[in-house]
């Protein structure tokens, strides 16, 4: 035993004494680098790699009824690493004939050279130690998809030395629409818009990646094991309707040209929350043509002209210092202040009057006096523009996009700011004061909603892949901006203005609006001196219909040279084309035909062979409160008229059978049938009155034609 | 210091290979700490405590293992180890072909319920070395026979390593060395070793034969690759470089815990490359107190072995002293670029659930069996 125990204890000194061998060997190597190589390594730390940003996919931005206003595409650029050092020359070599086939056959390739010539460049690139030989840019993601399959580059980055770089677009599907408020972020450029905004959520996180210095400034990553994955950024859901900002940008364009103006800018916000649906800016570019240059309706800060005197109006009224029946003299439109002309625009040859025509007619001096007279005295314009500021004209309204401009508001005697004797009478009629367009309509807003003002907002909600991250709900500013009594009084004298006043020829019979008609005169001060072309801004703003205010709208058009230069003329039609559209597709503006009591004896016929989505026309007969029973258990319903009832019958479609769309509307008859997989031919106008297969032919992809009268 | 003192007298077993332990345990949660940053700001959003509370979980849990270990007799290990050894050639065929890719090498299942990963090689590794030390110990004497000697030992070895070798070259390279070495000190005849040799070259060229119909399952390629990338380059890869940049930035002390910054640039920092880690924050002396441990190791391993009584007990140290220092050796060999790269961890220092567990287990049989030895 004892002879065992020593043979394997003699082979185990061995081993001992091998392992303090080796263990002095890799100490001896660690020294080695430290000391040997030392510097070398050291020197290489520092510079060979470093850490790239991957860009994260930025999100997407919606409007309200979720269409894409901006989302971004992706492209690639596409290398080649000849030389990684897991290629093997067997790979290579092997492989070097079909790639050079593809890359010359499939791709268009960017060296224009047969499949025999792109061989001989791979080759040679490869001997020549290239690592980041370009392929293609703007690669789509289809062509990477059939790239990437390509022999040698199907085996990846490290083996097959295939290098996809990745890059992407924003893109506005909408083109023009809204761009300035969508906006956009680039480098070494002021952010705008929403875009700016909302960079952060947009923007997500930027990953890492490690990338290998092979060259002089060219970096390949590494590998994929190190990266960081970028975190995607969020998606914006807006408030804005593409129909009527669509609706908004083609009035706003046709004045534009028929006024041959320089830009314009026109609002649509919803009163009662303070979404905006619609943000319109057009203007001329350098070459002439019109475009979304800059966003005027939040960024520019302009002497608004008579649309400001709503507010001296209200103040005057809040303060009971005037009634609208009394009486005034106009002065036949021209009076002095300070030995300073002031001029009503309009001639109306008008003496005595009362407030609320002065109003009506947008008098200057009529204006001018009453706040001359209620707060010219010592102390009295503290008073005033305290007043003013009660209305929040003298703040920004925080919208969430870059760059509103801030509203000016002097300080009353404050001399800094320029005030002089006939600050007062002037700032009264809309000058020497400055505010943006989304401004002036947020009080106007206001005063639609019943004295409570909301923030505009742009941005309802961000989500994340559908899910919702944040909510922004509509934001009260004030509470109440004035006295009931005075908020009442302020939409019937906007309302004067459209019956009877400055923008009587805009009226209508179809609804009620009420607004606030301005010409601002640009450059005043020039002009005055020496008498060059004086410039004008025409604006409209309000809101309608006007018993319960569903939209207030800005237009504001600057420098209208021809075709008219008064509010009324320019941006007038703009706000009445808007309003048009939104009455005619917003069935809930419409006074209803039967809110009043029923109209007793008379003779009506009840609607027969109606035929429609059930729930369609369930909602029809609601709104028109017709006496009906659903019989229907089906999705669509033929309607029959029995006695004094309207009766909801089944009318079932089914999948396979043509069916019987006599009575449908050309639009329904054609969504039923086409969904079968047929082919619809229509002729005539009206309802479908003849279809050429008889209801219950198999449906087979065939051809129908029907007939409408 | 009382409960030091307490724990002192209360432990017994060898106390270096309990320092070594405690040391070794120490250096890991110091450098798993640091170096996990990057991976979790990758994989976990920047939650570094993550890791480390797994990695603390897995430590303790290990050393409650060791403790478990120690407090058994040894014997017991010898009485079960052909079950553990049939049940891991089962396992390790489930691996082959239901295993988790992870970097495209197949050596970890799923365990249900708890979602970790199972690296089954680790258990393999040990239950073969108890299996080997076993055989070795109880047919000493009639070691020199061909049959009853050769044969049960070395078909379980050329078996175990060749369902680890597909997905796993280094650990069943390692594995086959280790039992090659524990033959050749349990005095095998020399005829019969080479014997083993000659096996193990077939089995191997066999695999390669294999590999290059199934790619997929055995890692021909890779090795190919690291062996030409060890051959062709003499600054070493990516990897090794980057090690490099390590080891020299370390100077004598090291820039401090926590402060590395090769640790952003290495793959795997906290298991293949912990040891270039080591360097760079704690020196030269913290590499040297690395390998003094493992030699440390077998010095007291040596002492067991001579003091041992048993046959068995002996050749149980001495088959898992042996697996503990050459993984550890070449783990800084890989670092230090003196052989190609391997995808073999550092015991007891590398992050990773398995191989902290077995280790800690191997050092528990060690522990008992030089507790045991005391009490005669």
């Amino acid at each position: 035993m004892a002879d065992i125990k020593n043979e394997v204890l003699y082979r185990v000194y061995g081993v001992l004494a091998l392992i303090v061998l080796l263990a002095m060997v890799l100490f001896g190597k660690v020294v080695k680098i430290q000391i040997a190589e030392g510097d070398k390594w050291r020197r290489q730390g520092d510079k060979k790699v470093k850490f790239e940003k991957v860009i994260a996919e930025r999100g997407n931005i919606y409007s309200e009824d979720g269409k894409l206003l901006a989302t971004s595409l992706p492209f690639f650029e596409i290398r080649f690493d000849l030389n990684s050092s897991a290629m093997s020359e067997k790979d290579f070599n092997e492989n070097v004939d079909s790639l050079a086939y593809c890359l010359a056959t499939f791709v268009d390739n960017i060296y224009e050279l047969t499949p025999g010539g792109y061989r001989q460049l791979l080759i040679d690139q490869r001997a020549a130690g290239e690592r980041y030989m370009l392929i293609k840019k703007n690669v789509t993601y289809t062509e990477l998809e059939k790239i990437e399959k390509f022999p040698l580059f199907n085996l990846g980055q490290y083996r097959g030395g295939f290098i996809v770089r990745r890059e992407s677009k924003r893109d506005p599907p909408f083109k023009m629409l809204a761009h300035r408020t969508i906006g956009y972020v680039r480098e070494g450029a002021n952010k705008v818009g929403l875009e700016g905004f909302f960079d952060e959520d947009l923007g997500g996180t930027a990953g890492k990646k490690l990338m290998q210095k092979v060259g002089n400034d060219i970096w390949i990553p590494v590998n994929d094991l190190t990266e960081i994955e970028p975190e995607n950024g969020q998606d914006l859901v807006t408030t804005i309707n593409v129909e009527l900002q669509e609706t908004a940008q083609t009035a706003l364009v046709r004045a534009l040209n028929f006024h041959d103006a320089d830009h314009g800018c026109a609002v649509i916000m919803e009163v009662k929350t303070g979404a905006i649906r619609a943000i319109a800016n057009v203007g001329k570019t350098e070459k002439g043509t019109l475009w979304e240059t800059y966003n005027h309706a939040v960024g520019d800060a302009v002497e608004p002209g008579s649309t400001f005197k709503l507010a001296p109006m209200m103040a005057l009224l809040d303060k009971g210092a005037i009634s609208l029946g009394d009486s005034i003299n106009l002065e036949e439109g021209r009076t002095t202040f300070y030995e300073e002309i002031m001029e009503d625009s309009s001639p109306h040859g008008l003496e005595k009057t009362t407030v609320r025509r002065a109003f009506e007619l947008s008098s200057n001096v009529g204006i001018a006096k009453m706040v001359e007279g209620t707060y010219g005295n010592e102390g009295g314009a503290i008073e005033f523009i305290n007043q003013l500021r009660k209305y929040n004209l003298h703040l920004p309204t925080g919208i969430q996009i870059e760059g509103e401009a801030s509203p000016f508001i002097k300080e009353a005697y404050n001399k800094e700011m320029e005030w002089s004797g006939i600050t007062l009478p002037w700032m009264s009629i809309g000058y020497e004061v400055l505010i943006t367009p989304l401004q002036l309509l947020t009080f106007y807003n206001a005063v639609a909603n019943d004295g409570q003002m909301m923030r505009p907002y742009l941005v309802s909600e961000i989500q994340d892949f559908g899910v919702t991250t944040r909510k922004y709900k509509p934001t009260v500013i004030k509470k109440s901006i004035a006295k009931p009594e005075t908020i009442a009084q302020a939409k019937s004298l906007l309302e004067g203005v459209v019956k009877r006043g400055t923008a009587r020829k805009l009226d209508t019979d179809r609804y009620n609006f009420a607004g606030k008609t301005g010409t601002a005169q640009i450059d005043y001060r020039k002009f005055n001196r020496q008498r060059t072309n004086l410039k004008h801004r025409a604006s409209f703003v309000g809101y309608f219909p006007a018993e319960d205010p569903v939209y207030s709208c800005i237009v504001m058009v600057t420098n209208p040279r021809q075709n008219g230069i008064y509010g009324a003329d320019v941006a007038g039609p703009v706000f009445r084309e808007i309003a048009d559209k939104c009455y005619a597709t917003r069935i809930e503006m419409h006074r209803p035909i039967n809110s009043y009591a029923k109209p007793k004896l008379v003779n009506y016929e009840l609607p027969a062979m109606e035929i429609g989505k059930k729930e369609s026309v369930n909602y029809l007969l609601d709104y028109f409160k017709l006496p009906h029973q659903n019989r229907a258990a089906t999705d669509w319903t033929v309607i029959q008229a029995e006695r004094d009832t309207v009766v909801m019958l089944p009318r079932d479609l089914s999948d396979s059978v043509i069916p019987n769309v006599k009575g449908m509307t050309l639009m329904d008859a054609v969504y039923v049938l086409e969904n079968l997989g047929l082919n619809v031919i229509a002729s005539g106008v009206g309802k479908v009155h003849h279809q050429s297969i008889l209801a219950g032919t198999k449906a087979r992809n065939q051809t129908i034609k029907i007939r409408l009268n | 210091m009382e409960l030091g003192t307490k724990l002192y007298t209360k432990l017994k077993g060898d106390h270096a290979i309990w320092m070594i332990v405690i040391v070794l345990a120490l250096f890991s949660v110091l450098i798993v700490y640091s170096s996990t940053g990057h991976i979790a700001f990758k994989e976990r959003g920047g939650n570094t405590e993550f890791y480390l509370m797994k990695h603390l979980i897995f430590i303790v849990g290990g050393l409650v293992l060791t403790f478990a270990c120690y407090q058994m007799h040894y014997t017991r290990f010898l009485r079960i180890s052909p079950l553990l050894l049939l049940f891991s050639i089962p396992l390790l065929v489930y691996t082959i072909a239901f295993g988790t890719d992870v970097n495209q090498a197949r050596r970890w299942i799923e365990l249900p319920f708890i979602e970790m990963t199972f690296q089954t090689s680790d258990f393999a590794k040990l239950a073969l070395i108890i299996y080997v030390a076993r055989a070795i110990s109880s047919k000493q004497e009639y070691i020199k026979d061909f049959k009853s000697g050769f044969l049960p030992i070395v078909m379980p070895i050329i078996i175990i390593c060749g369902l680890i070798a597909p997905a796993d070259l280094s650990t069943a390279m390692l594995l086959f060395f280790t039992c090659l070495l524990m033959m050749i000190m349990g005095r095998v005849a020399l005829r019969d070793i080479s014997w083993l040799v000659l096996m193990g070259v077939a089995t191997f060229g066999f695999l390669i034969a294999l590999g290059t119909q199934y790619p997929d399952m055995i890692r021909v390629t890779t090795w190919v690759n690291r062996m030409n990338e060890f051959l062709d380059n003499t600054d070493g890869g990516y990897q090794i470089q980057q090690a490099k940049i390590a080891i020299a930035d370390g100077g004598l002390f090291g820039l401090g815990p926590g402060n590395s910054i090769q640790r952003n640039f290495l793959p795997a920092p906290y298991s293949d490359f912990i040891f270039a880690i080591i360097i760079e924050e704690y020196g030269l002396i913290g590499a040297f107190t690395v390998i003094a441990m493992y030699v440390l190791l077998f010095f007291r391993i040596v002492r067991i072995i001579t003091n041992s009584p048993k046959a068995f007990g002996a050749m149980l140290v001495l088959g898992l002293g042996l697996i503990i220092c050459i993984q550890a050796l070449a783990n800084i060999a890989v670092s230090v670029h003196l052989v190609p790269v391997t995808g073999l961890t550092l015991p007891m220092i590398s992050m990773g659930g398995t191989s902290i567990i077995f280790s800690s287990i191997a050092f528990g049989m060690i522990l008992s069996v030089s507790r045991y030895i005391e009490k005669i």
